[in-house]
């Protein structure tokens, strides 16, 4: 009868078949394990046992009653015991009325005493405060006294406590909490009742209390029965949520015959008996009550679905989901893609064979009903930015995800010797040799130190490489690897990028017509690394893109009536073919990737990988792939370290350390840039060679600050400048080693010619106007330019290396700009 | 050990329980114990030792389960296809002052209510199906079985009836009857759109969304099967294993009930249901034990094996296949070559993204007309020669509308299967000579990424929505195309030359017996080299990548595992110049051949 009346009804509105939506108990008779711990305090309050969310959990027995509501409990509680597995109610309502009774109850089935438990809660209420606060304001409240005058204020309707605070101030209140977390948490709502009238007899809201932070925290996978009923805290991803339930939670009805309204009835265990005749007694009408929809009460309900971060699938596994049951303030608190951390306590229930069966399965659903929700950054390294959390009290580090042992491992770590050398072992692994395009890698994960001066200044900390070489040298492995590893990490394809993909875009919302700002890659990457893949074959529109984002760090949008400045802290590393698909030695830098001069210089590491003919590599090579086949494969990297370890070295490395230049160092550092800057200067060179830009020092300055935080040092020590001076200098001697002259020349990059290939022009455009001054008249008979290229090769003198045709008619080029003579086709003509 | 008070095979839940009492009586603690086995799944090892005894039980497929009978003891071969998490069940519960159990069975058995204290314990659940693309000869066949089996339970009714009264007292007689005469399970089936006539007429009963969660890619006769497992540890069965499960088979006898309930899509907690309902339709096996299955239990013969011990036999049964390799290659005989060391291929090291013994094949130079005699026949022939083979053709249309990957439905919270959820050791053959120019759509694209991925890395991406999974796969490719495929970019390309067309030959099934039983055993080789050998091995790679350039560390790596199914092909477990050379040699006129 009761399932059929329209309570019942109203409830599955939206949803669902039977009980189930009406309530997660509706078809259930309780969990097991209550059954065990059915207790003779506080348990009989019906709308407790039968609904576990914190609402329903208040008895509220001594608290001023300030709606009809507790008196409604009182009334409906006779019924209670005439239900059938309620055990003897004996000392029942001396545990209800009598907290302060002399005679001691205790929680069912265990020797906790309800007294005990109630006055060491108030103990912590009125008496916990933090350990950081000073002695001398003895006086002041404590910090949860506090929060309770702050709830007051605001009409609040829960208070957040931190398990860690109860755990601290009574670690035997904390166990007991945590192992019975219904009886406890009980009791915990009364004590804040008890305070909460005591301060304002007005105040008319359930305070309730939401524990968070539990010391230790289960995985999803680990969940057994021996957790049921207890209290648990664990992480996940929301998959999917259900609407809003609206959950009758006191029901009104009116006679049809006499127009008599009930009092409201609380819901019993997910049901509302509807009484079969009309309450009023004149007129005891049998079957006319029916329910009054907008006189009742519903509370909101939700259910979530939780599911395993794929980090904590095992090889082989697929995740394993949860449901969670979010009541009143918790709904809506996450959305389907967040990650959470949720504290709560873990339910079974068991499931009814049929909506009109009494008989049940031998299966238990599962549940949390969630007491406590915080969303976790989605990134995978930290992000700078404060967490933007919940209501909590305290905010909660990162951090603390790193336990103290994995700090000590890192401490540990970080002091070897050789942690340099083993991190960049660790880096791709599998990829063969390149151990300092590695190192420069390894740089740019852990990055250095961004400078805002208060003139405005901004110096970046990010370091931007560039990696270009032969096909099949496992370039886009090496980024696929960074990718994988960096804190927001984009990876993108030159191919396929555009300018506006890249940066920003303005979009016009198709619903409301406004123009709306998308972000682009770089936008998103901020503070992350951006992997640009195939980089010589973007566009030069997206290219020119990257000139502001790679010094500035932030992408400027004007359009559209949209002016904006978005930041775009981010380390771009690019990989590129060179032009012809394979390093032309033979030709420059600039000629083999064809890059703007401009955007290469803010590049602080370009690093050619070349695929050079040697037998040593050849072998070791070699060497390793017969060891990949024939021994155990694993064998060959036990040294390394993998890479979840290496992601948080990096991730707690970049959010704490913050490395100070020490003068040792940074006398280092300016004699070695003096020194760099004169190298170029070698005897008697009349051409101007410039081997290091101010660029370079700023470089260097971010590469060493990396190198020292590598160590968890607080100061740049003097060899880590020495190390960068070195990853520089081997990035530059593959990148800026002018072929003529085998110097370094920084000319190559910034300009695109070197000094010597200038000065070799130079010396051609010369000769070619002595030959052509010598052998022909003005306005004379055309010469070939092979003709003259013999000439040239006859001549030889002033010349060293060989001529090509294709140098002669540059050189002619340059002279028929002069004036000095015209070309037809093939053959040259002096005016 | 089948002592009088159970049998094993017709009446294992009894065994369980008089197992359980006689623990008891020895001081086991159910409060205690959490579940933990008490002597069961040894009692049973202990019955089934030997391979005699397991080839006693039923296999469940679609045409055993019309006869087999519940609360018998079955066994279910499969691939485990989705993991549906765990299940907390009321494990055992006092009856009175004694204990019972519910261990290995579904049905609740409390008495009325829960006014006798239970004991709540979890078992895991997974969701099995046939291994796709499982070829014929896999198949036992289950007939002289069922004709035992259908005497024995006609003896034995009487007494199975006594026994499952007193055990099934929700379960009315009504629906047992209808359980003798299969019919949940022709229901069951017909839900799944099996095409037999008599069973199709049977109206489908799922309008809900589960059917959609079924395997699409399995064939029609595909029988899934929710393997309910219990005391095994979580790492010993993986997704996309090959496993026997041998154990208890149930069905559901609120079924009807469960699908007659209207309207059951909702937000609440029907998801949870969700992971139940399906099972109402699909066969349970609460499995006792279970084993991972080679190949070689596939094969029936299995005394073969035991003849494969020297190595003239391995020389005798390689030369055999070869013919027969080289007839269905039109005498390109390099081909044929190729082909071997192809099959004999897996995956048995991984470094990061480095799948180390992979070897996929590319054969250039089909088109259409060309494929047609020689890919059918090829076809065939691995068909009959491997467990698991399955053919993907490669064309635009295919590319742009099949879900090739797997993908996760948070509406059912299933896996929905893919075609490229398979089996370690499936054989796949993409046929690239259909391909026409087109636009491919994002599907495609994605698709053709899968492809690239699983034939580069050995690895498929799982689709979970939220973020990817990447599973390890170790699959056998082999690529029909015209040209070099740039799509598909193997191991080995070889542009293919027949000389002719051969007859069909056929072939003696004692002779296709030897030829899976080589291939099974030599690609279960373990391999190794010796020092001196490496040495030379070292010389050669360098040597020959002094005089060409153009060799990456991946052709290097192929030329190593060349030699090593070279060597295994032989049945010898350690490398010898000679097979090194012939490698050398093959790869040689491999080479010749692409000029």
């Amino acid at each position: 009868m009761a399932s059929d009346s329209p309570p019942a009804n109203t409830n599955d509105g939206p949803s669902s078949p039977g009980e189930n939506a009406s309530s997660p108990i509706g078809n259930t008779y309780s969990s097991p394990s209550s059954l065990r711990s059915r207790r003779r305090a506080r348990s009989s309050t019906p709308s407790q046992f039968a609904t576990p969310p914190p609402p329903s959990r208040l008895g509220v027995p001594n608290s001023t009653p300030p709606t009809s509501r507790p008196s409604a409990a009182r009334s409906n509680r006779p019924a209670t015991p005439s239900h059938t597995d309620e055990p003897p109610p004996s000392s029942d309502d001396g545990g209800e009325d009598g907290a302060d009774d002399a005679t001691p109850t205790f929680v069912w089935g265990t020797n906790i005493s309800v007294q005990d438990v109630k006055s060491a809660i108030e103990m912590f209420v009125k008496h916990f405060r933090e350990a950081k606060e000073s002695s001398d304001d003895l006086f002041r409240e404590g910090k949860y006294m506090a929060s309770i005058r702050k709830v007051i204020e605001i009409e609040g309707e829960w208070i957040d406590v931190d398990a860690y605070d109860v755990f601290d101030y009574d670690p035997d209140l904390y166990n007991k909490m945590v192992r019975y977390p219904l009886e406890v948490l009980a009791i915990f709502d009364i004590v804040l009742m008890d305070i909460v009238s005591s301060i304002d007899r007005l105040f008319e809201k359930h305070v309730q209390v939401r524990i968070f932070n539990l010391r230790s925290s289960t995985s999803m996978r680990n969940l057994n029965p021996s957790d049921i009923e207890k209290m648990i805290s664990l992480k996940g991803m929301i998959i999917r949520s259900s609407s809003i339930i609206p959950e009758i939670r006191e029901a009104v009805f009116r006679c049809l015959v006499c127009g008599y309204f009930s009092d409201p009835i609380i819901v019993d265990r997910g049901k509302i008996s509807e009484p079969p005749t009309c309450l009023k007694q004149e007129c005891l009408a049998k079957n006319s009550m029916t329910l009054v929809h907008n006189r009742c009460r519903f509370a909101d309900k939700q259910i979530v679905r939780l599911q395993e971060t794929p980090d904590e699938i095992p090889e082989g596994g697929t995740p394993h989901t949860v449901s969670l049951l979010l009541h009143d303030k918790l709904v809506d608190n996450g959305k389907p893609g967040d990650r959470i951390e949720v504290t709560g306590i873990y339910r079974a229930m068991t499931v009814r064979v049929g909506p009109a069966h009494r008989t049940v399965k031998s299966v238990f659903k599962t549940y949390i009903d969630c007491l406590h929700i915080k969303k976790a950054s989605k990134t995978r390294m930290a992000a700078e930015d404060p967490m933007d959390v919940d209501n909590s009290l305290r905010r909660v580090d990162e951090d603390v995800e790193l336990d103290e042992e994995k700090l000590k491992k890192f401490e540990e770590l970080s002091k070897q010797p050789d942690i340099y050398e083993k991190l960049a072992r660790s880096l791709a692994p599998n990829i063969w040799e390149l151990d300092d395009v590695k190192k420069g890698l390894l740089c740019q994960l852990f990055g250095g130190n961004a400078l805002n001066l208060a003139s405005g200044a901004n110096f970046r900390g990010d370091i931007n490489i560039l990696l270009v070489g032969d096909p099949g040298t496992s370039k886009s492995q090496l980024l696929q690897y960074i990718h994988k590893l960096s804190p927001r990490g984009i990876y993108t394809s030159g191919r396929g990028s555009s300018a506006v993909g890249l940066t920003a875009y303005v979009a016009k919302d198709p619903e409301t017509g406004e123009t709306v700002l998308e972000s682009g890659a770089l936008v998103l990457s901020d503070r992350g690394i951006c992997c640009i893949d195939e980089f010589d074959k973007m566009s030069d529109s997206a290219r020119s893109m990257l000139h502001e984002v790679m010094e500035q760090q932030t992408v400027s949008i004007a359009k559209a009536g949209i002016i904006a400045s978005l930041n775009a802290r981010t380390s771009v590393l690019a990989c590129a073919n060179p032009s012809g698909s394979r390093y032309n030695p033979r030709l420059s830098v600039i000629e083999n990737i064809h890059l703007p001069p401009t955007l290469l210089s803010r590049f602080d590491l370009i690093y050619l990988i070349l695929d050079k003919p040697d037998e040593q590599t050849d072998r070791r090579l070699a060497k390793h792939i017969v060891a990949l086949h024939f021994e155990n494969a694993e064998s060959a990297q036990e040294e390394a370290l993998d890479i979840t370890t290496l992601t948080s070295y990096v991730s707690y490395a970049r959010k704490n350390i913050h490395p100070k230049l020490s003068d040792e160092a940074a006398e280092e550092l300016t004699r070695g840039y003096v020194e760099l800057r004169k190298a170029g200067k070698f005897a008697g060179s009349s051409k101007k060679v410039i081997t290091a830009t101010p660029r370079q020092i700023e470089s260097l300055i971010r590469l060493s600050e990396a190198l020292a935080r590598m160590r968890f040092s607080e100061w740049v020590e003097k060899h880590d400048v020495e190390e960068a001076f070195r990853l520089l200098r081997v990035a530059m001697q593959q990148s800026a080693t002018d072929h003529a002259t085998g110097t370094i020349d920084m000319d190559l990059i910034n300009t695109g010619v070197s000094a010597s290939e200038r000065m070799r022009r130079d010396i051609l455009v010369s000769s070619i106007r002595d030959i052509t001054l010598e052998k022909m008249q003005i306005g004379g008979s055309a010469m070939r330019l092979s003709e003259l290229l013999e000439e040239l090769k006859k001549h030889g003198g002033n010349i060293n290396t060989e001529i090509h045709l294709h140098d002669v008619r540059k050189a002619v080029g340059t002279l028929a700009s002069e004036g000095f003579l015209v070309t037809e086709g093939d053959r040259i003509k002096r005016i | 050990m089948g002592g009088p008070a159970y049998d094993c095979l017709t009446n294992p839940l009894g065994a369980v329980r008089f197992s359980f009492g006689n623990a008891l009586s020895s001081g086991y603690d159910p409060a205690s114990s959490h579940g933990k086995d008490w002597g069961v799944v040894d009692l049973f090892r202990h019955y089934f030792s030997d391979e005699s005894a397991i080839s006693q039980v039923p296999i469940l497929d679609s045409s055993s389960i019309k006869w087999v009978q519940p609360n018998t003891l079955v066994r279910f071969r499969g691939m485990i296809q989705d993991m549906l998490g765990n299940e907390f069940y009321a494990g055992a519960y006092k009856d009175g002052s004694t204990w019972r159990t519910n261990k290995y069975s579904d049905v609740s058995q409390f008495p009325d209510g829960p006014s006798s204290e239970t004991q709540v314990w979890e078992r895991r659940l997974l969701y099995c199906v046939p291994v796709p693309g499982r070829n014929q000869w896999t198949e036992c066949s289950s007939i002289e079985l069922k004709n035992r089996f259908l005497d024995l339970t006609g003896q034995n009714r009487e007494k199975r009836a006594r026994v499952d009264e007193e055990m099934t007292d929700s379960m009315d007689s009504n629906t047992l009857e209808a359980g003798l005469n299969g019919s949940p399970f022709k229901k069951m089936k017909a839900g799944e759109g099996t095409s037999s006539a008599s069973e199709s007429q049977v109206p489908r009963t799922d309008n809900a969304p589960q059917s959609s969660a079924l395997p699409p890619a399995t064939s029609t006769d595909s029988l899934p099967c929710l393997v309910k497992i219990y005391d095994s540890p979580e790492s010993d069965l993986k997704l996309n294993d090959v496993v026997e499960f041998l154990g208890v088979l149930t069905f559901d006898p609120n079924t009807m009930m469960d699908m007659d309930s209207p309207g059951d899509n909702t937000d609440d907690f029907s998801e949870a249901e969700s992971v139940q309902r399906p099972s109402g339709k699909v066969p349970r096996l609460h499995c006792l034990i279970h084993r991972k299955l080679e190949t070689q239990h596939f094969l029936h013969g299995s005394s073969l094996s035991t003849e494969l011990k020297s190595p003239q036999m391995f020389k005798e049964i390689r030369e055999s296949l070869m013919k027969h390799l080289t007839g269905l290659l039109g005498n390109d005989h390099i081909a044929a070559e190729l082909l071997l060391l192809h099959l004999l291929s897996k995956v048995h090291g991984r470094v990061d993204n480095v799948a180390v013994g992979k070897l996929s094949l590319n054969l250039t130079h089909l088109n259409k007309e060309s494929m047609s005699i020689f890919g059918t026949q090829l076809r065939d022939a691995l068909k009959s020669l491997l467990p698991f083979t399955q053919s993907i053709p490669l064309t635009i249309e295919y590319l742009n509308t099949a879900s090739l990957g797997p993908k996760k439905d948070y509406g059912t919270n299933r896996l929905v299967p893919g075609v490229l959820q398979i089996a370690d050791g499936t054989h796949l053959i993409l046929d690239e000579t259909e391909l026409q120019p087109g636009t491919l759509n994002s599907v495609g694209v994605e698709n053709a990424n899968l492809l690239k991925n699983l034939l580069e890395c050995q690895k498929v991406e799982y689709d979970f929505q939220y973020y990817k999974m990447e599973m390890a796969t170790d699959a056998q490719m082999l690529i029909f195309s015209e040209g070099k495929s740039n799509i598909m970019p193997a191991d080995m390309v070889l542009p293919f030359q027949p000389s002719q067309v051969n007859p069909l030959q056929v072939i003696a099934p004692e002779t296709a017996q030897a030829w899976r039983c080589y291939l099974a055993t030599c690609k279960s080789l373990s391999h190794s080299i010796g020092q001196e050998l490496q040495q030379v091995l070292e010389n050669d790679l360098v040597a020959a990548r002094q005089t060409d350039r153009s060799l990456g560390s991946q052709d290097l790596s192929r030329l190593l595992t060349m030699a090593r199914m070279m060597s295994v092909s032989y049945g010898e477990t350690t490398l010898s110049l000679e097979h090194w050379q012939m490698v050398l040699e093959l790869e040689r006129l491999r080479k010749e051949r692409l000029k």
